[in-house]
């Protein structure tokens, strides 16, 4: 059926893994497919995130729709995420979009009864379900005291109080960013460097050293012992063309030829801890799949043919 | 949804809701590697509006089965990438435990 396809099995290598950052390379693939999945990463990888805010008594600074904005910008751990249902296709709920299957309820009561200011902060909400809490960033560096103490929601002084109930809902990226599980996605071509050695060999040393320096970010460097220009990171290299322009202007243009490979791709995937950053990767795959699934099903629906099979015969009056 | 016209079957633009060139992009490449397509792209009729319109040209087979073949290549694509992440992910883990 598939008669002469040309079959594409992309690679890939990891470089590096921490828990809320990914560095891989990805190869033998069309730069479309590296940029589906870098958008469906960004916007359409679905979390959980506090949507619903019910204010019971609010007597700190900040207003309760500036409290229940920040409440929604605090990344909760969404392993569940992949496998609820989103509010509105719930249908054991009675409409309100709150029952267990769809929804996670939050609480939280604070109250300032000493005079310190009282941090109200991430640590201090209370969920029904453990699975999904606010992500705890103590722990990974760890050396700032600080940081230990979770997200800052208000602070409260002596005689202020704030109570309130939250509801959690999936979503993804493309309704709020406050859905977006991933801090930072970029991808670079990988670049193939070529160095003119006999051209090189022309140089004097002060030459080389100037050249080597032009670039804004280390690619080359020299052998100190048989002076010889030799590239040390080829993925420093930010596209800026400062080592082409260089060598034109010493009168060389052809010394060193830089060209991006058309299939090889380098990505960085930063989370923002609701999920590790590999998790991450692998729901937007399964996501890309489940997309192209529908449009493959939907194409058996064909209602619209006959509509526009009258429309035609009625232009073409018969 | 597909924009054809009556008895011709090779040629068809397929209307889909609720898209964008997330996926737009990585079927058009899919559908131009397949020998039997003619023609292919894709449009945006106006940003502010989440609909995406391909249009297939073949050289004999209905468009729409082309267009499927295309979404299982893809897909079978995407199970591929799955894998070896997930394979990469395992070595990966075995080579940092070692060290």
């Amino acid at each position: 059926m598939d008669g002469a396809w040309y079959q594409r099995f992309p690679k890939i290598k990891i470089r590096e893994m921490k828990d809320d950052y990914v560095k891989f390379e990805l190869r033998e693939t069309d730069a479309s497919m590296a940029n589906a999945l870098r958008r469906v990463i960004l916007v359409e990888v679905p979390t959980i995130a506090i949507d619903l805010v019910e204010i019971k008594a609010n007597t700190s600074v900040l207003s309760d729709e500036f409290i229940a904005h920040r409440l929604g910008l605090i990344p909760l751990t969404s392993e569940r995420a992949m496998n609820m249902r989103f509010s509105r296709d719930c249908d054991a709920c009675d409409g309100d979009g709150q029952c267990e299957f769809c929804s996670v309820e939050f609480h939280l009561r604070a109250k300032c009864m000493t005079d310190q200011t009282l941090d109200v902060t991430s640590k201090d909400l209370i969920s029904s379900d453990h699975t999904v809490v606010p992500v705890d960033f103590s722990g990974s560096t760890g050396f700032d005291s600080s940081e230990q103490r979770g997200i800052t929601i208000v602070k409260l002084r002596q005689g202020q109080e704030l109570r309130l109930r939250a509801i959690a809902r999936k979503g993804i990226g493309k309704d709020h960013a406050k859905w977006s599980p991933a801090a930072t996605v970029t991808f670079m071509y990988e670049p193939e460097i070529h160095i003119n050695e006999d051209l090189m060999e022309s140089l004097t040393l002060d030459e080389k050293i100037s050249f080597v320096e032009s670039s804004p970010t280390k690619v080359f460097d020299i052998d100190p012992r048989t002076h010889q220009v030799t590239v040390v990171d080829a993925e420093a290299y930010t596209y800026d063309e400062e080592v082409l322009k260089k060598a034109e202007s010493m009168g060389k243009p052809g010394l060193v030829e830089i060209y991006p490979k058309e299939d090889s791709f380098i990505f960085t995937v930063e989370s923002t801890g609701v999920f590790k950053a590999s998790q991450l990767v692998l729901n937007a795959i399964d996501i890309l799949k489940q997309k192209l699934d529908a449009v493959r099903l939907s194409q058996d629906t064909a209602e619209v043919d006959d509509q526009f099979g009258e429309l035609e015969a009625h232009m073409r009056g018969g | 949804m597909e924009h054809t016209s009556f008895g011709d079957q090779r040629n068809a633009t397929f209307s889909l809701n609720e898209e964008d060139h997330t996926l737009a992009n990585a079927l058009r490449f899919t559908l131009n590697q397949d020998p039997r397509v003619m023609f292919c792209g894709y449009s945006i009729p106006h940003p502010s509006e989440a609909r995406v319109n391909i249009r297939v040209q073949t050289t004999g087979d209905p468009a729409r089965e082309v267009l499927k073949d295309a979404c299982q290549e893809l897909m079978q694509m995407c199970q591929h990438v799955r894998t070896t992440l997930d394979n990469a992910v395992a070595d990966f883990k075995k080579e940092s435990s070692r060290r």
